[in-house]
């Protein structure tokens, strides 16, 4: 028990959590974010500029003897702005470019707290044999290394086996 | 047609410049669905910053790519090139590397520079002042809405505690409208259950009377909220009463006020969103900047490329026409690319290969003639290289010799000792300098006697060549030889007709006495038989003499000291004619010669008895021994009547006599024992009268 509390603290913590839940056709993706976000996007968002956090999802069908086949691709993009007038927070999530929710919050840790826990998104998972893979990852800004390389801030890839429906 | 479209339509048709073009179109098609596809839903700026970002990318990588495909194609070709030893190759490289360092370094410290200074201007547009200036505003819109906000939470807070004093509704009512007109707020209202039960609104805003109500949710808990509306920006405040009763204040800033700080906000705004969007704009210049200094480099490096070639053509033509020349080639000249001074030195090497051209065709002349000269004379002549490895030889050369091939070109020396003339090559390699002499040849088994002359070509010490000119004295030879034999029959003829006759007549004396019978028969017979002994004697002398020449022993020579030799064949002819005085003046001071004695003393003998024979009385007969270089000179003069003709040649021909008597053979055996020993004999007149004969012998090795 010890050492297992040992392991357990001495194990990085994830970037992300994630909570699958399989539904017929369905399966209902939960994110949060646990790194903190980048200053300059905290404060641009402070300040009133548009910001948003992009979640990339993925799904592949795990094969055994072949590459892993990318059956689908989804974007979450989680939007916030602040209105510096009001001091109120806009928030709006959209999955593939729809809406999938929106809100207004009046303090910058709750609008932190929206966006790295953006409301649940249900994407379609296509008829499979194979058993399937979800990778996700989030991302904040894109900068440049050496003035001129375009890099994505953002976490890691995390890969997920799609539970199967009891 | 141009050359430039000459060249283009050429460049088109290739095959691979069109496999390049579609692999780039298709390349670029793709890039570009996809940037479409992935930034469809960013924002306009963000759009076209990316966008332009992608397509500066796409520039410059293309660039880089063209230019690094040109660069390692051409540096790969020289590699080659050097590697092959192709001329020019070595000064296209140096000129290559020279317009490289000269573009390149200036090209990349220019765009280095420029980077930084935009990149140091980017940044100094996000100075320190313009961040405070932009937080300034969104703090004074801050502080502005604050102090709104606290403004009526103070008002609602003191309303609310007066009429929580008041139980009845018609008290609070006028306690509310009472305090709205004391505390001056724009409105003031009393709500139950977030409905409201009344409002006061200040006249002078009127825009307030047509907010919306806020939701009833919001009373569940005291708090304030600013709204944007007409303009404007509206603080409501709300603080419950005990009983389900709400009081309301609310407060509209002054519009000049809130467009002020729209303003100032939006500017902050622009100013983070830009601060966002800095990395992106620093990327955009430096690749824009990239993509100019590269669009510099390419145009540069194409046009030294372009350059070297142009410069170094009509040089390596030259250059390759002059190798082609010095490898032996036909003179050629060079095409004139231009008026400069490059031209002007193709102009003057073209006159100087026509002048050399002219030349060669003189020369080739000359040598047509030559060889039909040296194909026509009848002399065979052989020409070889200094090292004597090679030899060519005329077509006659080639017929004397039995070598075909010689006639026809150059042969190795040492193919003629393979074709059975070991002498000749032998006598060739060996010489030190010019060679005379005979020698005798078996091309085909058939003899050929050869007159050779060596002679070395220019500098003896250092000759350039050799020539051997070969005369075939065969045909010579035999018909001297059968000249020589009709010659020595008609001799023997007549020195056997001269006793013949004393003979036939001394017979024919003795059978006429014999028929007349003679009584002194036997006296004519006594006479006649010893004249025809004496004669058949005489004959019989003559016939040993014709077998001691031809019969002659081959030489046993050896080392002798030749004076005294001389001594003893002049000691037995002292005394032989009274009043005739043999001399002998050896000079040879006890030298050895190598010569064989019994021989050399006949030689002696024989020119020591023609000189007695024909001195006349009280005559000196002299014998002389001298030594000259390394020959012995041996000489012996008298004092008689002198040479009977012109040519004393002739009197070295075997049976031929001035005496009248005698076989004839002893100046040929002279000449026949001195010519094998490698000497020669000649007669010449002496000083005063007489002849005297020279005798020239080499010494040998003693």
């Amino acid at each position: 028990m010890i050492l297992a509390a040992i392991l357990l603290a001495a194990a990085p913590m994830s970037e992300l959590d994630v909570l699958l839940t399989p539904a017929p056709g369905r399966l209902a993706v939960e994110v949060t974010v646990n790194r903190e976000l980048p200053a300059e996007w905290s404060e641009a968002l402070s300040a009133g500029a548009p910001v948003s956090i992009t979640y990339r999802l993925r799904l592949y069908r795990n094969r055994h003897w072949l590459w892993d086949q990318r059956v689908a691709g989804h974007e979450l993009v989680v939007k916030a702005q602040r209105d510096p007038l009001t001091g109120v927070f806009t928030l709006v999530a959209e999955l593939d470019g729809e809406i999938l929710a929106s809100g207004q919050v009046g303090s910058l840790d709750e609008a932190v707290r929206w966006v790295t826990h953006p409301p649940k998104s249900e994407i379609a998972v296509p008829l499979h044999r194979e058993p399937l893979l979800l990778f996700l990852r989030a991302e904040f800004l894109t900068h440049y290394k050496l003035l001129v390389i375009p890099s994505t801030v953002g976490t890691d890839w995390l890969g997920l086996s799609v539970p199967e429906l009891p | 047609m141009s050359d430039w479209r000459r060249s283009w339509q050429r460049y088109r048709r290739q095959n691979r410049f069109l496999v390049g073009l579609y692999l780039l179109l298709l390349l670029l098609a793709g890039a570009a669905y996809a940037l479409f596809s992935r930034m469809a839903r960013l924002p306009a700026e963000q759009f076209t910053n990316r966008l332009l970002t992608f397509l500066l990318w796409w520039f410059d990588l293309t660039l880089i790519a063209i230019l690094l495909f040109i660069l390692l194609r051409n540096f790969f070709k020289l590699a080659l090139e050097r590697h092959y030893g192709i001329l020019g190759s070595r000064f296209r490289t140096k000129l290559l590397l020279s317009y490289l360092v000269v573009i390149l370094v200036p090209t990349a410290l220019l765009f280095l520079l420029s980077a930084g200074l935009l990149s140091g201007a980017a940044k100094a547009w996000f100075s320190e002042p313009v961040e405070r200036m932009a937080s300034a505003s969104v703090e004074l819109s801050d502080a502005v809405r604050a102090q709104a906000e606290a403004r009526t939470m103070r008002a609602a807070g003191v309303i609310a505690d007066r009429l929580q004093r008041i139980a009845s509704e018609p008290g609070r009512l006028s306690e509310l409208e009472r305090l709205h007109a004391e505390l001056g707020d724009h409105l003031t209202g009393l709500l139950q259950g977030g409905i409201p039960v009344v409002e006061f609104a200040d006249p002078r805003q009127r825009l307030l009377q047509r907010l919306p109500p806020l939701p009833p949710e919001a009373f569940r808990v005291d708090g304030v909220r600013g709204e944007r509306f007409g303009g404007t920006l509206v603080v409501r405040a709300w603080k419950r009463l005990p009983d389900r009763f709400a009081v309301l204040v609310g407060e509209a800033l002054p519009e000049e006020l809130v467009a002020a700080q729209a303003r100032l906000a939006a500017g902050g705004v622009a100013y983070e969103r830009l601060k966002m969007e800095r990395p992106t704009i620093t990327a955009t210049v430096v690749l824009g900047f990239g993509g100019l200094a590269l669009i510099v480099a390419f145009g540069a490096i194409w046009l030294g490329l372009y350059l070297s070639r142009r410069f170094t053509a009509p040089l390596v033509a030259l250059a390759a026409t002059t190798q082609r020349i010095a490898g032996g080639e036909s003179l050629e000249t060079v095409p004139l690319p231009a008026e400069d001074e490059v031209g002007m030195l193709l102009g003057s090497f073209n006159s100087m290969v026509q002048r050399l051209s002219q030349r060669e065709n003189e020369l080739k002349s000359a040598v047509h003639r030559l060889d039909a000269v040296l194909g026509a004379v009848r002399t065979g002549v052989l020409t070889l290289d200094a090292q004597r490895e090679h030899v060519a030889g005329n077509p006659a050369a080639a017929a004397m010799l039995g070598v075909p091939e010689l006639a026809t070109g150059e042969l190795p020396l040492e193919a003629l000792a393979v074709a059975g003339l070991p002498r000749l090559v032998e006598t060739i390699r060996t010489a030190e300098g010019a060679v005379r002499g005979s020698l005798t040849i078996y091309p085909g088994e058939i003899a050929r006697h050869l007159e050779m002359a060596l002679v070395p070509l220019g500098d003896p010490t250092r000759p350039e060549g050799w020539v051997v000119a070969l005369e075939d004295l065969t045909q010579l030879l035999r018909a001297q030889r059968q000249a020589a034999w009709s010659e020595v029959a008609r001799r023997i003829a007549h020195q056997i007709k001269n006793p013949l006759t004393p003979i036939r007549l001394a017979a024919e004396r003795m059978a006429r006495q014999v028929e007349r019978g003679n009584l002194d028969i036997e006296t004519i017979v006594t006479q006649g038989s010893q004249a025809i002994v004496q004669h058949v004697q005489a004959m019989q002398e003559m016939v040993d003499s014709f077998a001691r020449y031809a019969k002659m022993p081959p030489l046993a020579r050896r080392p002798v000291p030749i004076g005294e030799l001389a001594q003893q064949a002049v000691a037995l002819y002292q005394g032989v004619r009274e009043g005739l005085s043999i001399v002998l003046a050896d000079g040879s001071h006890g030298m050895n010669v190598l010569i064989d004695p019994e021989q050399f003393r006949q030689v002696l003998t024989n020119l020591i008895d023609n000189a007695v024979e024909a001195s006349p009385a009280n005559g000196v007969v002299v014998v002389g021994i001298e030594r000259e270089a390394d020959e012995v000179v041996v000489s012996v003069t008298d004092e008689g009547p002198g040479l009977p003709m012109e040519d004393p040649e002739v009197l070295f021909q075997p049976f031929y006599s001035t005496k009248g008597r005698g076989s004839g053979v002893g100046l040929a055996m002279v000449q026949r024992i001195v010519t094998d020993h490698g000497g020669t004999v000649r007669l010449e007149p002496n000083e005063l009268h007489g002849v005297r004969a020279v005798v020239r012998i080499p010494e040998g090795e003693a």
